[in-house]
């Protein structure tokens, strides 16, 4: 064990429940989980409080999954919380850490993920109802063990490319043939940092390019939308309003995607 | 089979079994709230029908069914928002659907000629026009430009331009555009767009609901 396992292995077990902003490096995931540790993924909805008590900490216009992962942060009885602010998060993130650290009296640890070994990722081209697989990409990174029993390669019939959206609900109007590429590909290889893996995409089937509003990765989803032949470029802050699943729909029915 | 396109303002319907089928009209205001209809679209259409077509479907299948060309821009400036579509090679290449920042354009043109008692037809496009990027925004513009003296028709005209201007950024500064919408009939709003504009009328998603329809009834034949 090198010095700095050790003396993460030393910091951890003091805690017995942690949250983590971003995916931090698997060294710190396993050392959570040797240690048995309860860890929540602040970057989800975990509590039904209000957006708005994010609101004195971060501006109202910001990236939706960082104001979630604040209230979280202030609601939830953590031990530490460890932020990924290298460059498979955001500086969105890491000035989130800086304030966080500050009004919270826990340790907000920050980490730079550098993971460049591949999982894979078998259940981005799965044939599974997208919903289903973008929360098991999610629930995956609490975990640093291999994957088991990948499920099948599944012909595409569109493609999903971007982040976990903050509002899931936009993942039930693809069909279930729809692969995912962009940074929850990369979250699921768990090789956050991996630009090239996320710069790529499918040109063959038709693929909503999306990205949170107020996101530096609107830059590269768009640019990403107007290489590809047959794209949507499509950002949602907080919640899904009718227009984007509107958008969403004619999309796929008018590029002939079978529901 | 009753069609309706249940706009903010207008809602239009059409009977696909009357003897010659003709578009009816009606302010949105005025309508009984037990109406239903086979097959809806628009901003109110899901209260009304247990059929319902996204609006971005029935603007794309009414341009399908009303424009010959394969390569086109088609936009739709409705009283709350603005909608295109690009065909390219007779298939969808882009589309967009501006319901914040589109928001309230044209309830804002209709409520301007009301409150001012102006007439749209007898107004010159103006020279000059505000950057416009949302109907309430521009309403100041307008109040400002009438206090620095200038006549009210005159801050108007400029307001519509503006409109007119930012709904043709928004579909991509095309050389030319079809446009659906009551805005049709609006010759200011018309000549206010610095491309090529050729005026398709209020019908063109109950055209495209038509389709769709048609289309249903088929499949469930075959
Ligand atoms: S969506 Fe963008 S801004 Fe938000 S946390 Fe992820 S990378 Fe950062």
């Amino acid at each position: 064990m090198t010095l700095e396992l050790a003396s993460l292995s030393t910091t951890i077990r003091r805690f017995r429940k942690i949250g983590i902003i971003g995916i931090p490096p698997l060294d710190v995931i396993r050392a959570a989980n040797d240690n048995n540790l309860v860890i929540h993924d602040l970057d989800e909805p975990l509590v039904r409080e209000d957006l708005e008590t994010a609101s004195p900490f971060l501006p109202r216009v910001y990236c939706a999954i960082l104001r979630t992962a604040v209230v979280n942060a202030l609601h939830l009885e953590l031990d530490a919380i460890y932020v990924d602010t290298g460059p498979g998060k955001c500086d969105c993130a890491l000035h989130t850490a800086t304030i966080l650290a500050e009004a919270l009296p826990i340790p907000v640890i920050c980490t730079r993920n550098m993971d460049n070994t591949g999982y894979g990722y078998p259940l981005c081209q799965a044939h599974q109802p997208l919903l289903d697989r973008m929360q098991a990409i999610t629930a995956g990174v609490k975990s640093a063990a291999p994957y088991d029993n990948p499920p099948p390669v599944s012909m595409p019939t569109a493609g999903f490319w971007g982040v976990p959206p903050r509002d899931f609900s936009i993942l039930t109007l693809f069909p279930e043939t729809t692969h995912i590429f962009g940074w929850a590909r990369c979250m699921e290889n768990k090789t956050p940092a991996d630009h090239d893996l996320e710069a790529q995409f499918n040109p063959l089937v038709p693929t909503v390019f999306f990205a949170q509003s107020f996101c530096a990765k609107t830059a590269l989803a768009r640019y990403l939308a107007k290489k590809h032949p047959h794209a949507l470029y499509l950002d949602v802050d907080v919640h899904t309003t009718g227009s984007a699943r509107a958008k969403v729909q004619a999309f796929l029915e008018l590029s002939g995607v079978e529901p | 089979m009753i069609l309706g396109d249940f706009g903010t303002s207008y809602c239009k319907f059409l009977d696909l079994d009357a003897p010659n089928p003709e578009p009816s009209i009606i302010a949105t205001k005025d309508l009984p709230q037990d109406t239903r209809v086979d097959l809806a679209t628009g901003h109110n259409g899901k209260r009304f029908s247990a059929r319902y077509v996204n609006e971005l479907i029935a603007l794309a299948r009414g341009g399908e069914a009303m424009i010959v060309e394969d390569d086109y821009v088609l936009l739709d400036c409705g009283s709350r928002d603005i909608k295109f579509i690009r065909y390219q090679n007779g298939k969808l290449a882009d589309m967009g659907w501006n319901a914040e920042c589109g928001a309230s354009m044209g309830f804002t043109i209709e409520l301007l000629e009301r409150y001012y008692d102006l007439d749209y037809s007898g107004l010159k496009v103006p020279e000059q026009t505000f950057s416009v990027t949302c109907g309430v925004l521009g309403m100041s513009d307008i109040f400002d430009t009438v206090i620095s003296g200038v006549p009210v028709s005159e801050a108007v005209a400029r307001f519509v331009k503006g409109i007119a201007i930012n709904a043709y950024r928004f579909a991509g500064s095309p050389a030319r555009l079809y446009l659906s919408g009551g805005l049709c009939d609006n010759p200011l709003f018309v000549g206010s767009f610095p491309c090529q504009v050729t005026p398709l009328g209020r019908f063109v998603l109950l055209r495209g609901l038509e389709t769709e329809a048609r289309q249903r009834r088929a499949n469930t034949l075959a």
